[in-house]
């Protein structure tokens, strides 16, 4: 049933904002002192396409991309409204993992003051306080971000992202002279981007995106703000990254873990999200 | 007596008397550098220490419970692992890098040699994760430890929340590394004007040298400016250390290593990241003698017409003469850094 929603969701995401905008029929006061629910919904996708693991796509650097791996973190939610001020989500509470595979999409929270919301902004990532501070203030989000694979142990940290497939370069031809390929298939080369921070580069973004909906939030209403991830930006985002250029000496794979391409990643990804829709009103809904 | 302590697992007991517990009362010296980390969130106490110290010394935080922290960190060669180029690891594997000295952590703002972490908390998750090293997760680690009713009191008894949990691991073990802090050599005597502090000629002549030499890379009483440098040592190619580059990614920190303290640098022997150094004659021999120009090497160390640091033999003998004067024979001793305190 979930499923059908996202899918009628993904397809006519138009339409369910044109209706969203005609449920308008809730009052419209406020009452003091109140506090309700909001729920963030992050639907994955590939340039317009949904996202769907196993699938190939293929982008503007001529690569051709089969993704097996989107993970992510999701951290320090802050509500605005309309003047400007801001609802801070508990700092304690607000780090969420968003994971294809394991089919984790929305971001529950609990306890809003209640309002009409127009912004949401949101880390992707884990910023460099807590980053510091470890585990203390993190609780066991360690051990949730281990089952996820968000962690990195050879640098102590999060990554941000996991991102993990295969491709097929542009110049397949280039490689014939490489060795075999871990896949075993000539031409098809693993690829692992693990987005992140570490000692020496702080790459925690945040994104701020607006909402094309009020999001009425009141004791009774809960609204879901659905926004769209756009995998695809990572590497061809405003920065245009070739997996190519990224295998190692054997040829074998392309990993990317460090140095310049991380910077150019994290910027990538302040265009990687936007909000398809809001649906306001009690009830479940994508 | 084996059936008793059976008996004491199971007793409900342990789950009473929680000893009370106080804060750790730490010294700090006054010729260091400013504390590098923030301890006031993880502060030692009493119960905390107690439990760092256990786990440091047990080989359950490794995947087949042989290898503890201690393995590679023995307190008689200042935490370092004595005779061992490179360090051992689980299934008698061979790490790639010398096991550095744990001392005064709390005054660094960066660890290992190629600043794998720059947080106190957090470091001890490279050594446990490391495959080569002990190869083991938190979780696993804390599913092992709630199996010891003796763990699960002492957790109790050293942590408000009282779990034994992932956090509270990395917690007690930086507790325990926080009060490991070596500041009671001759050398320090010497600046603080205490008793025991004189230096002979030779040494004073060393101390000279070394402030005119080396001080700018081995800066302060830390005798480390945290810095990663290439001191310009031949790349061992069977090892391929890139050193720093392997944390950032970045090729001006390839060969960048972090430069080390030099306190107890007379019992951590070998030296170097990757022990290739059995002495401090061989050490002082490839400063004058040896460096050689590869890819970023620091600029301290190319001096015109020279490569290095120019030594005569007897300036090397004046400068391993002050280097001993580093060694804090307190410190090794310490019982409160022992197994079985």
């Amino acid at each position: 049933m979930k499923k059908n929603i996202q899918t009628f969701a993904w397809l006519f995401s138009a339409g369910s904002l044109f209706v969203a905008c005609n449920n308008d029929d809730n009052s419209t006061i406020i009452e003091e002192n109140t506090f309700g629910a909001a729920e963030l919904y992050f639907d994955n996708g590939v340039n317009g396409d949904k996202l769907v693991l196993g699938s190939s796509y293929s982008n503007s650097n001529s690569e051709t991309l089969t993704i097996n791996r989107f993970n992510y973190i999701i951290s320090n939610i802050v509500l605005i409204k309309s003047d400007g001020t801001e609802y801070i989500y508990p700092k304690a509470k607000s780090y969420f993992i968003i994971s294809e595979e394991a089919d984790l999409h929305t971001v529950q929270l609990e306890n809003i003051p209640a309002g009409d919301y127009v912004k949401v902004r949101f880390g992707l990532g884990v910023d460099q306080q807590k980053y510091l501070e470890g585990e203390t203030a993190q609780q066991e989000f360690w051990d949730y971000a281990v089952q996820h694979n968000l962690t990195w142990t050879w640098s102590t940290g999060y990554r941000f992202i996991n991102f993990e497939g295969t491709f097929k370069p542009a110049h397949a031809a280039k490689h014939e002279d490489h060795e075999e390929p871990e896949t075993g298939t000539p031409g098809l080369f693993n690829f692992q981007i693990h987005q992140g921070s570490n000692t020496s580069t702080d790459n925690y973004r945040e994104i701020t995106l607006n909402l094309p909906t009020t999001a009425r939030i009141r004791q009774t209403d809960k609204p879901s703000i659905h926004i769209v991830a756009d995998a695809n930006k990572i590497t061809d985002g405003r920065n245009k990254i070739l997996l190519q250029d990224n295998l190692n000496a054997a040829g074998t794979n392309a990993s990317i873990m460090g140095g310049e391409n991380l910077i150019k990643i994290a910027e990538n990804t302040l265009q990687m999200f936007f909000v398809d829709h809001v649906h306001n009103g009690s009830g479940s809904h994508h | 007596m084996m059936i008793f302590g059976l008996f004491s697992c199971t007793s409900d007991d342990v789950y009473e008397s929680i000893p009370a517990d106080s804060l750790f009362s730490l010294k700090i010296p006054s010729n260091f550098p400013q504390i590098a980390q923030n301890i006031d969130t993880n502060f030692p106490t009493q119960n905390g220490v107690a439990l760092g110290r256990k786990l440091f010394y047990d080989g359950r935080l490794s995947r087949d419970n042989s290898v503890s922290c201690a393995f590679c960190h023995e307190q008689q060669s200042a935490f370092t692992h004595h005779g061992h180029d490179l360090s051992h690891g689980i299934d008698n594997l061979t790490g790639k890098r010398n096991a550095p000295s744990v001392q005064n952590i709390i005054f660094q703002s960066e660890y290992f040699y190629d600043g794998a972490s720059n947080s106190i908390q957090m470091l001890s998750i490279v050594p446990i994760h490391n495959p080569l090293e002990m190869d083991e997760s938190l979780p696993t680690i804390v599913e092992k430890l709630k199996q010891d009713a003796q763990y699960v009191q002492l957790f109790r008894a050293a942590f408000s929340n009282g779990e034994v949990s992932s956090s509270n691991v990395l917690n007690a073990l930086a507790q325990f590394m926080t009060i490991m802090i070596s500041a009671d050599s001759k050398y320090d005597k010497y600046i603080r004007n205490e008793a025991g502090g004189n230096f002979d000629q030779q040494e004073l002549k060393g101390l000279d040298l070394f402030k005119n030499n080396c001080a700018s890379c081995h800066a302060t009483d830390l005798f480390t400016d945290n810095s990663f440098r290439n001191n310009g040592l031949p790349p061992n190619s069977k090892l391929n250390d890139l050193g720093r580059e392997e944390v950032t990614g970045f090729r001006t920190d390839r060969y960048k290593f972090k430069v080390p303290s030099l306190r107890n640098i007379e019992l951590t022997a070998p030296y170097m990241h990757d022990g290739r150094f059995g002495s401090l004659q061989s050490v002082l021999n490839f400063y004058s003698n040896g460096v050689q120009h590869t890819e970023n090497l620091d600029p301290l160390l190319q001096n015109n017409s020279h490569t290095g640091i120019p030594l005569t033999q007897e300036e090397k003998e004046a400068l391993i003469a002050f280097l001993k004067t580093l060694t804090d024979y307190d410190f090794v001793k310490n019982p409160l850094f022992y197994h079985k305190t």
